[in-house]
């Protein structure tokens, strides 16, 4: 018995890895001498300028090889005008590899430029910036101003939110569910939020070889997933308890939010950071007041059990906090391959957020998304979000 | 499972989030490049002056060589030049110190040779095309219908045509490729100059010919680079040496298609002009002149200050595309006013 066990273990391994071994045996011979004779058209040269920043006497461009054969760069220019530049580490770059190649200039505060680099075989890439601003280096003013910009933006309006517990915990159980399900309107439009914002760095700054869309649906799923997993996990645990639940939800709700805020911290430093938007007065007021239901949303849930204020406040600064840290980040090391995939799990988690209240309103409601309430508070939390939206 | 899954997805986007981080511990090399800016790098430098050319093309040699061709008495006293012009087109040359562009070209040069004959010699080319696309020789000039290039296209691996007529008028003059698309087959190269010179010899002078020119390499119909004679930036790094007070006398052919106009400007100095060297009265003395295409002319000028002078396009967007070289002036070693003989004759 055991014998045969072994034998059909040993079968069941050699099934799954023969046809790997085919895969590999096509790739050998494709990339044999026998290749060649597949080799028809041309393969061009494909070089994507990063990023561009702007240091003392001289402009910094990050580029990287986004073709499908090695290149050389061999020139660079500043608004098609041919400039000496340095190349480091060297001019050679295989498929995705990146170099940093330093143009000294004299540049001038808030004009734009347009940086070009050119290969061996004389095709030119170019990227332009609206307006040159100094490169933000950390200094211990800046870390300032972007924790002062989080704060504002995450940590605040998320508390601002959350002193909606106490109404919501004199309610009736009728609009106590319209009122969650308000929560899921806000969430599924941030999930949607971020989704679109991922799709627009992708559009603007991410080379076409790492496939933006599919990246950004890849990581959606994959967070959505991770955390659905391991959010039941935690509230299965919680169910020994009757107050436990809503904290177990209500911290699975704030870690979402936080992931999501994360990513939108780096959405604003990456702005900052760029030069592409002056940070205004108008603009924070109007991220405020949209991540004001963040802290609604995580709330709701928590009304159902013991006043905790302690907790409650953690919850806030988990669900707010993350956008200093992203604000950081995006602000002093940005790349727009990190910043779509945190914004993609930002996403990824606001809907497992969704869905979870949504399986808790199921549980209160039995007609679920037939009764109006539910119905009424999806719309209402979308249509709050989408007039706040057009603040941002 | 899970945890490797996780552990690969967070390796492959760290590697992308962190491109390279070089060794900062590497030593820092100090360069200075052709615009005068100092670039401190531990990577490698990107400059024409510092870039490694294999030069297919030398624009010292081609500045100060003039064909005459195999010369023969005809019956009737006339001389018979005759010279032997190959075309091609699958060549690939460093037109700019890293940078390799298809060119067309006649003798296998960019711009092909400079064909120079007396006023009434009888110039025979014996054209063969070796390239794979149909190519002539059109000479702007005097000479009947059928010797103009136009219509009697030469085909391709190997066809021949012979133009033959006499050298006319005195001047200088561009010849070029006339199939089309025209635009096409100039801007890859097919061009040269042809100078004929009148009877009574010109005075003696240090001569030289400048072709400006220009690459589209990335084939959007605007230059990537400029140049006098080819390759951007040269004459800037390697400076045409010339001596004080003697006539320096430069055959200057604008062939640079996609722009409108080009210019020369000279540092310094100024030079009396002879548009297409027609004419032996200068129309103007000047240090700027504008050309519009295939325009030429003859400048004549000495220096009197021993030093480094620029000369450039003032349309100053070609000039920083490599439209740029200096002359080196010398003390005269004679101090005397003679001039290098032009003109070897055969």
């Amino acid at each position: 018995m055991e014998l045969g066990s072994k034998t059909s273990k040993g079968k069941l391994v050699a099934s799954g890895v023969i046809p790997f071994a085919f895969v590999i045996l096509l790739i050998v011979y494709l990339f044999g001498s026998s290749g060649d004779l597949l080799d028809v058209g041309v393969s061009l040269p494909e070089v994507t300028i990063e990023k561009i920043d702007f240091v003392a006497g001289e402009i910094q461009a990050t580029v990287r090889n986004t073709g499908h054969i090695p290149v050389e760069v061999v020139m660079a220019d500043v608004n098609d005008r041919i400039q000496p530049a340095a190349i480091e580490p060297d001019r050679f770059l295989n498929r995705f590899e990146t170099a940093l190649v330093r143009i000294p200039f004299e540049w001038n505060e808030s004009e734009p430029y347009t940086i070009g680099i050119t290969t061996e075989d004389g095709t030119r890439f170019e990227k332009e910036i609206k307006a040159a601003t100094q490169a933000l280096k950390p200094s211990g003013e800046l870390v300032g101003y972007f924790a002062i910009i989080g704060t504002y933006v995450g940590i605040i309006p998320v508390m601002i939110g959350l002193l909606w517990l106490p109404f919501i915990k004199r309610i009736s159980k009728a609009k106590y569910n319209f009122f969650l399900a308000i929560t899921v309107g806000l969430l599924l439009f941030l999930g949607i939020d971020a989704i679109e914002e991922a799709t627009e760095v992708s559009a603007k700054f991410l080379a076409g070889s790492f496939n933006g869309i599919l990246l950004i649906a890849t990581v959606v799923i994959l967070s959505f997933l991770g955390l659905y997993y391991s959010g039941n996990k935690l509230v299965k645990r919680a169910d020994a308890s009757p107050y436990a639940k809503p904290v177990a939800l209500g911290l699975m709700i704030a870690i979402g939010i936080g992931l999501h805020n994360f990513g939108e911290g780096l959405a604003i430093g990456a702005a900052v950071g760029l030069g592409e938007v002056a940070f205004s007065t108008f603009l924070l007021v109007g991220f405020a007041l949209h991540n004001t239901s963040e802290g609604f949303a995580i709330a709701a849930p928590m009304a159902k059990g013991k006043p905790m204020i302690g907790k409650l406040v953690g919850m806030g600064l988990i669900a707010g906090s993350p956008a200093i840290f992203g604000a950081w980040i995006g602000g002093f090391a940005y790349s727009p391959f990190t910043s779509i995939v945190f914004l993609s799990i930002g996403s990824g988690a606001i809907f497992q957020v969704a869905v979870a209240i949504l399986g808790w309103i199921r549980k209160e409601d039995d007609k679920f998304l037939a009764s109006a309430s539910v119905v009424a508070g999806i719309a209402a939390g979308m249509l709050i979000m989408y007039i706040t939206s057009i603040l941002v | 499972m899970i945890i490797i899954l996780v552990i690969a997805v967070m390796v492959s986007i760290s590697y992308f989030i962190f491109p390279s981080i070089s060794d900062a511990e590497l030593e820092q090399k100090i360069f200075v490049t052709h615009s005068g800016a100092i670039v401190k790098t531990t990577g490698e430098i990107l400059d024409p002056i510092y870039s490694v050319q294999t030069v297919d093309f030398d624009p010292d040699k081609f500045l100060r060589e003039f064909n005459y061709g195999r010369v023969s008495m005809l019956e009737d006293g006339r001389t018979l030049r005759e010279f032997t012009i190959i075309a091609e087109d699958d060549k690939t040359m460093e037109i700019s110190p890293g940078i390799f562009y298809n060119v067309w070209t006649f003798n296998g040069t960019v711009p092909g040779p400079t064909i120079r004959a007396t006023e009434g010699d009888i110039v025979r080319i014996k054209f063969i095309n070796n390239g794979n696309k149909q190519h002539t020789m059109h000479f702007h000039g005097i000479h009947v219908a059928e010797m103009d290039g136009v219509f009697e296209l030469v085909g391709p691996g190997g066809g021949q045509f012979t133009y033959e007529f006499e050298a006319g008028p005195v001047g200088v003059h561009p010849y070029h490729c006339h199939v089309m698309p025209l635009e096409e087959h100039i801007a890859h190269g097919l061009y040269g100059v042809f100078i004929v010179d009148p009877k009574e010899k010109r005075s003696p002078a240090d001569e030289m010919v400048m072709v400006l020119n220009g690459f589209d390499t990335d084939f959007d119909t605007e230059n990537n680079f400029y140049a006098a004679n080819s390759i951007p930036f040269y004459y800037e790094h390697h400076p045409i040496q010339i001596n004080t007070n003697q006539l320096i006398r430069v055959y200057v052919v604008n062939m640079v298609e996609f722009d409108p106009i080009n210019n020369f400007h000279l540092h310094g100095n100024l030079y009396y002009y002879y548009p297409t060297g027609t004419n032996t009265v200068p129309s103007t003395y000047t240090d700027m002149i504008t050309l519009s295409q295939t325009e030429r002319g003859i400048m004549e000028f000495q220096y009197t200050y021993p030093g480094k002078y620029l000369f450039h396009a003032h349309k100053v967007e070609f000039s920083e595309k490599g439209w740029v070289g200096i002359f080196l002036v010398k003390e005269n070693p004679a101090n005397s006013l003679q001039g290098v003989e032009y003109g070897t004759w055969e």
